[in-house]
């Protein structure tokens, strides 16, 4: 920590304040506008603060297929939240305690993985959904998503089984239990920082993810939000409904962020720094 | 559980296999059952990224329509040669480097720039970080909606503080209409999105550096920008790998934010690499060719990264 005198602690100030400003203003802006009535949001000048607030925004939601993008992005997280979560526990104590012949080229290569754009697997990856007949299916979308996280949760994983000392996982050979059981009993109740940031994390990807969705979700019945609200700035440039859309898609991350952000933030600063 | 003391031996011999210069000692068999529980990972990373991987280089050889023709056809390095005389490969790569050059730029000065802001002994410090780090979690193609609503020219957020709050409405702009306010709209949402992320990674360097080296710069009279330019800085090369890494993959593979925001238009001026190779593969379904302008981009990349990496690395073996 720097100690500084008085006048340029009010100038850091000054500009953290502009800075925090200038991030939170877009999330406040449209919450702001989903309380507002049509003829307001397109009033010109504008007022920030709805003068007349209104739900008619929220109730105009149900029908249609917002409804159905919700459901898509909710099945989809969750699913691969729950297969990334298992996954990545397997293997990341499979590197960190179990390691077997060439098991560091392995590692090399999902760690390289995680730099390969998209971009070049997307052809084959929809080639392949197109063969099975995975296009425009929730599956079809949970899969990939699940492949495309877990490099990094396997990382977050690995350093978290690391830093368990061997002496924990004594008690349990003494009792000649097998390597699974052990895992299961001992390793992983004590890695469970490590599930949670990987739970967080994963969510926040694959609740926000595009690029896939966008090239594998062609019937707009599977879209998952992300994707299927673009189309709705196209449609009718209905303002109000986008902005409460915006808004309730936006709230379980923000407010997941809320409550875990310490945890979240130190996770990801010590898994960079570690990894 | 019950301890007994003739399993003190299986524990023995369970921790010498587990080091890895004995990877077939007499437990060899709970050494290989490591095996097992990497393998059903391995096998989704396998199916959705390196088979795709490969299966890519070779589509990225051939020609192949995926509306017209049956199989693809073998061409060689025909779409490469094709790619670089066709002007809209080389305009979306001219865009895409103009984006990730600023956007690159940006992210280091100002998110370092934040990071030290924050490493000072403030009032509200966790609530300035929460700040800068919210955007993270917000779904991108969502931001760039916003971000769309905003830079509206007629009922935009933007458009309204410059004219009507300000007062100044000769400065108001159709922001996303032209071509260089547009490229601009998209590298700050993308700064907006990820700065948090590189300001929290440059925040833990900062942290970890040596509190003896930070006192001995405060016995020596560094104050202020001295200290930070020959003291802090010098300490954070490993974390600017890291982050010029994240940063140089962020700038290259951009595609949610013009997509969103522009369709790459007005015209082709936003149009990046990656959105066109999604265009000729999805709208044109001209896969082979798209593998090959996907391949170039990855090879980019990945040039570029190294050259980061044996760039600083190497000053700072150098230094010591």
């Amino acid at each position: 920590m720097i100690k500084t005198p008085l006048l340029s602690r009010l100038l850091s100030h000054a500009a953290l304040v502009v800075l925090a400003l200038f991030f939170l203003a877009p999330l406040i802006y449209i919450l702001l506008s989903s309380f507002k009535p049509t003829e307001e949001i397109f009033a010109v000048p504008q007022s920030i603060l709805p003068m007349n607030w209104t739900l008619d925004a929220y109730r105009e939601i149900g029908g249609g297929r917002v409804g159905q993008y919700f459901r898509n992005t909710t099945v989809i997280t969750l699913s691969s939240v729950i297969l990334v979560v298992i996954l990545s526990s397997l293997a990341g104590y499979g590197f960190a305690k179990l390691p077997f012949r060439g098991s560091n080229l392995v590692l090399l290569a999902i760690v390289g993985t995680l730099t390969i754009p998209l971009a070049i697997l997307l052809v084959p990856i929809f080639l392949m959904a197109n063969q099975v007949g995975l296009l425009s299916t929730n599956l079809g979308l949970i899969l990939p998503n699940v492949a495309v996280t877990l490099p990094f949760a396997i990382l977050i994983m690995r350093a978290n089984f690391l830093s368990i000392p061997l002496e924990v996982e004594e008690a349990g050979i003494m009792d000649g239990a097998g390597t699974f059981t052990r895992w299961r009993l001992i390793m992983l109740p004590m890695a469970r920082n490590g599930v949670v940031l990987v739970t967080i994390i994963t969510s926040y990807n694959v609740w926000g993810e595009y690029i896939l969705a966008k090239t594998l979700a062609m019937n707009p019945d599977s879209m998952p939000l992300s994707v299927g609200l673009t189309l709705l700035k196209g449609e009718v440039w209905d303002y109000g409904l986008l902005a409460a859309v915006i808004v309730l898609a936006t709230l379980p991350p923000i407010i997941i962020f809320v409550f875990f952000q310490r945890k979240i933030v130190d996770g990801i600063a010590q898994g960079a720094v570690k990894g | 559980m019950s301890a007994s003391s003739q399993a003190q031996t299986s524990v023995r011999s369970f921790t010498k296999s587990l080091s890895r210069r004995h990877p077939k000692g007499k437990k060899g068999r709970t050494v290989s059952s490591g095996f097992w529980f990497v393998l059903p990972a391995f096998i989704f990373i396998f199916i959705f990224m390196l088979y795709p991987l490969v299966a890519a280089g070779y589509l990225s050889l051939t020609e192949y329509n995926f509306v017209y023709d049956d199989e693809p056809k073998f061409i060689g390095l025909q779409n490469y040669a094709d790619a670089f005389a066709d002007p809209k490969f080389i305009t979306s790569l001219i865009n895409t480097f103009v984006f990730g050059f600023f956007y690159f730029v940006a992210l280091m000065v100002l998110s370092l720039s934040i990071a030290l802001l924050l490493f000072q002994k403030l009032r509200f410090n966790a609530f300035y970080r929460s700040a800068v780090f919210v955007p993270l979690v917000v779904p991108l193609s969502l931001a760039g909606l916003i971000f769309v609503w905003i830079l509206q020219p007629n009922f935009g957020l933007l458009n309204y503080l410059i004219g009507d709050v300000l007062g100044m409405p000769s400065l108001t702009q159709p922001w996303l209409a032209q071509a260089n306010t547009a490229m601009g709209g998209i590298i700050v949402l993308a700064l907006w999105a990820t700065i948090g992320f590189v300001t929290v990674l440059f925040l833990a360097g900062l942290q970890s550096i040596d509190k003896d080296v930070l006192e001995a710069a405060d016995l020596d009279g560094a104050t202020g920008l001295k200290k930070v330019f020959f003291v802090l800085l010098p300490n954070l090369r490993e974390t600017y790998v890291l982050t010029a890494t994240w940063g140089i993959l962020q700038a290259l593979k951009v595609f949610v934010e013009p997509m969103v925001m522009t369709d790459g238009g007005p015209g082709t001026s936003t149009l990046v690499l990656y959105q066109q190779v999604y265009i000729t593969a999805f709208n044109f379904f001209d896969m082979g060719y798209a593998s090959a302008m996907g391949y170039i981009l990855g090879l980019i990349i990945l040039v570029l990264i190294v050259l980061n990496f044996l760039l600083f690395r190497g000053k700072a073996g150098r230094d010591g």
